[in-house]
């Protein structure tokens, strides 16, 4: 699945240039983990359709450079327009389907037993994929790279222009939705109905339009990485949202569910593992999803609250 | 609240009246309605004579339709158990019928493969020994993969579940042994006398077989239903809390619930390798897992006979109807005498796009009737949010509470009559 510029010496330097990828799809399994944590902190629910909303943000920037007919690297005015373009298209698609699946499959059942949300939200995803796969069929398309290919050198170590690009928007964005949660009346109506949704309401919380919100963020996010993604990877798929999701998801669980530092954190600290994974594991990249699977089975059997997250009763 | 006014209260005893000797009615010997006939085990035994007919009815591709729907029924059965049942959503539940397929064919083929690529030859066992072996491996593999999230909320137990479905298909193509993405073929049963299982032109031998598993089951999970064990189930589903404090073993109680559905899911495993002898770790994707879950949601969760319908309605359309439909669609009068299409309609392949129409199914269904097709009575009212209020104490009351409930007849339907009237009353108590 990912495209690993290898360092050509050995030992230390191949261990540090798989660090540094690790950090750049780590970056992308928070932003994609965020959307996770943020649902599930305010409405207690897995969106399992949200790797797949993660995924049409590919196929959908994917069409648009085809249509606007890019095959190959861009520079100056033209590669940041068109940078702008995709995060902005993929941004609109992403939270646009994120909040449409909320509003048609899960505010109906909000009171509803537990199954039903959930059972709904696998539906969701898999008519997700399977939209797609009808879409743009099952293979493989490569997205072109337009993003210009110099790196930096430290040492044996060497950086991309495009990690630097992807890890520092994503850690702006990061900064960004921190400050909206902690500092903006959303941020405060989110907070509040993640604890109590009853009080929220009764405080005059508008609980209905908080939970759009967050859908809208979280898909927002993802869609933002959708982009990220395509330049990095550079090849789109339909099941890539399920397999991303997964890991994305166990990164969420690994910080701690609900909880936004922990989603981040866990993030980068899942990238990592994956990245040295595939080095260090004989035949690691056939396993590499085995073993995240691993790990999610490991955190929650050893500390189901996560690193950053508390122990809290179930709600009776 | 208003007095009632004496018109209003001379058709509440209008409407009493009729109640009565309506129950009466019920009860009359000899004058039992056509509902009573067409319940419980009158029923089963109408539907198992027209399954038995098949082979004598249909021709030999009809029938070999008749055994992959037989499977299927298995793994919704199964799947009943866990999400019907005890209310835990398995994502993944393809991995054990991967598991016993698995069993079936590396233990009847003879061979395996070393990590060098040789081959290597080892015992082979029979049908008839495979058969339990995949059903108790896959029981335990159920067990050992509930086995860590037991402590934790359901959401966390889809997850866990759906990785394990990606994951048991990625052992098979990766260990040595089992040949990788080529697979590995499975000995038919073995010929009892003069019945063979293993000749394509007359599968009827196998159906029947088949046929008599599926009965087995059926009458398993029905009893399992009625059980302490189900009653467990239904009391967790309900209330976790509620159910552990009053006295439910809930690590036992979903450890069985997980390990006797993957049970299940391993012997149609077994049951569709000993059928199509040959089988690839490409054929276990989670399409499977969902098409089995979309078959337990539409027939009803929880429902025995609505699971068999889901799977038997979503197998037709499977097998038989989409390819009509395509044909249809493709042959009509939308393609113009040169082939171009004139409708939208006629570009779509609905073959390709069944697995889209699946998840309309799946979300149309929860949204619209969570019930199912033939809906268990108390999963109804919990799926609407009656009688299910998180401060449910009716963990003592479930069978009780169930009967007063038909017998009530407080089913909502006659909501004008004062019988209904009181009887949700006292639910609304009771819960």
């Amino acid at each position: 699945m990912h495209m690993l510029t290898l360092a050509d010496t050995a030992g230390i330097g191949i261990f540090f240039q798989q660090i540094e990828n690790g950090i750049t799809l780590g970056a992308m399994y928070a932003l994609v983990a965020l959307g996770y944590t943020l649902v599930y902190g305010i409405i207690e629910l897995i969106n399992f359709a949200h790797g797949d909303v993660f995924m049409w943000s590919t196929l959908v920037t994917l069409v648009v450079v085809q249509a606007l007919g890019i095959t190959g690297t861009l520079t100056g005015m033209a590669l940041i327009g068109v940078l702008l373009l995709l995060i902005v298209i993929g941004v609109a698609v992403s939270a646009g389907l994120n909040v449409t699946i909320e509003r048609l499959a899960y505010k109906p059942l909000r009171r509803a037993p537990r199954l039903a949300p959930l059972i709904a939200a696998i539906g969701a995803s898999f008519i997700l994929e399977n939209a797609a796969q009808l879409w743009r069929g099952s293979s493989f398309v490569a997205f072109p790279a337009i993003f210009p290919p110099g790196k930096i050198s430290i040492g044996s170590l060497s950086i991309n222009y495009l990690d630097i690009f992807i890890v520092a928007l994503a850690v702006a964005l990061m900064i960004g939705l921190d400050r909206v949660i902690r500092l903006t009346r959303l941020g405060r109506a989110m907070r509040a109905t993640a604890q109590d949704p009853e009080a929220a309401s009764l405080m005059g919380v508008n609980i209905d339009r908080t939970i759009v919100y967050t859908f809208l963020i979280g898909g927002a996010l993802a869609g933002a990485t959708g982009v990220f993604y395509n330049l990095y990877i550079g090849q789109v798929w339909f099941l890539t949202g399920f397999q991303l999701g997964l890991i994305a998801f166990t990164a969420a669980v690994l910080g701690g569910i609900g909880n936004v530092n922990g989603a981040v954190l866990g993030g980068f600290l899942i990238g990592i593992i994956n990245s040295l994974a595939i080095q260090y594991i004989p035949s690691g990249f056939q396993w590499s999803n085995a073993i995240v699977f691993a790990i999610l089975v490991l955190i929650l059997v050893f500390r189901p609250s996560g690193l950053l997250g508390q122990r809290v009763p179930d709600k009776v | 609240m208003s007095l009632p006014t004496s018109g209003q209260r001379q058709s509440w005893r209008a409407a009493a009246q009729t109640q009565i000797t309506s129950t009466l009615d019920n009860t009359k010997i000899g004058q039992k309605n056509l509902r009573w006939y067409l319940t419980g085990w009158r029923m089963g035994i109408f539907w198992l004579v027209i399954a038995a007919l098949v082979p004598w009815v249909l021709d030999t591709s009809l029938q070999v339709t008749a055994i992959t729907i037989c499977i299927y029924v298995m793994l919704a059965l199964g799947l009943n158990i866990v999400v019907g049942y005890a209310g835990l959503l398995d994502l993944g539940y393809v991995a054990f019928f991967v598991i016993g397929a698995y069993t079936m064919a590396a233990g009847s083929f003879g061979f395996i493969q070393l990590a060098n690529g040789d081959t290597k030859a080892v015992p082979s066992f029979p049908f008839w020994i495979l058969l339990p072996a995949g059903a108790i491996l896959a029981g335990f593999f159920g067990a050992l993969l509930g086995a860590p999230t037991l402590r934790l909320r359901g959401d966390y137990l889809a997850i866990v579940t759906l990785g394990f479905g990606e994951i048991v298909p990625i052992v098979f193509n990766n260990v040595p042994y089992f040949f990788g993405p080529v697979g590995i073929s499975a000995q038919p049963p073995n010929d009892i006398g003069p019945i063979s299982f293993s000749d394509p032109s007359f599968p009827a031998p196998f159906y029947y077989l088949t046929l008599l598993i599926v009965v087995l089951i059926i009458l398993a999970v029905l009893s399992l239903r009625g059980s302490s064990l189900g009653r467990a189930w239904v009391a967790i589903r309900e209330d976790e809390t509620a159910a552990a404090s009053s006295g439910v073993n809930l690590v036992r109680t979903k450890l069985l619930a997980f390990g006797l559905g993957a049970t299940v899911g391993g012997i149609g495993g077994v049951m569709n390798a000993a059928f199509t002898t040959s089988i690839t770790p490409k054929d276990f994707s989670f399409n499977i897992s969902i098409t089995i879950l979309i078959m337990v949601v539409l027939g009803g969760l929880g429902s025995v006979p609505g699971v068999i319908l889901g799977a038997i309605l979503l197998r037709f359309f499977d097998v038989y109807l989409l390819g009509q439909v395509n044909d249809a669609v493709h042959n009509s009068v939308l393609v113009a005498g040169n082939g171009a299409p004139l409708h939208f309609l006629a570009g779509v392949d609905f073959n390709t796009s069944k697995y889209l129409i699946y998840g309309l199914i799946l979300v149309g269904m929860i949204l619209v009737r969570p019930q199912g097709l033939i809906p268990d009575k108390r999963r109804t009212r919990e799926l609407h949010g009656v009688g299910a209020a998180p401060e449910s104490l009716s963990i003592v009351g479930i069978v009780a509470e169930e009967e007063a409930g038909v017998a009530v007849g407080g089913e909502g339907s006659e909501d004008e009559t004062a019988f209904s009237g009181a009887g949700s009353d006292a639910q609304g108590r009771e819960d």
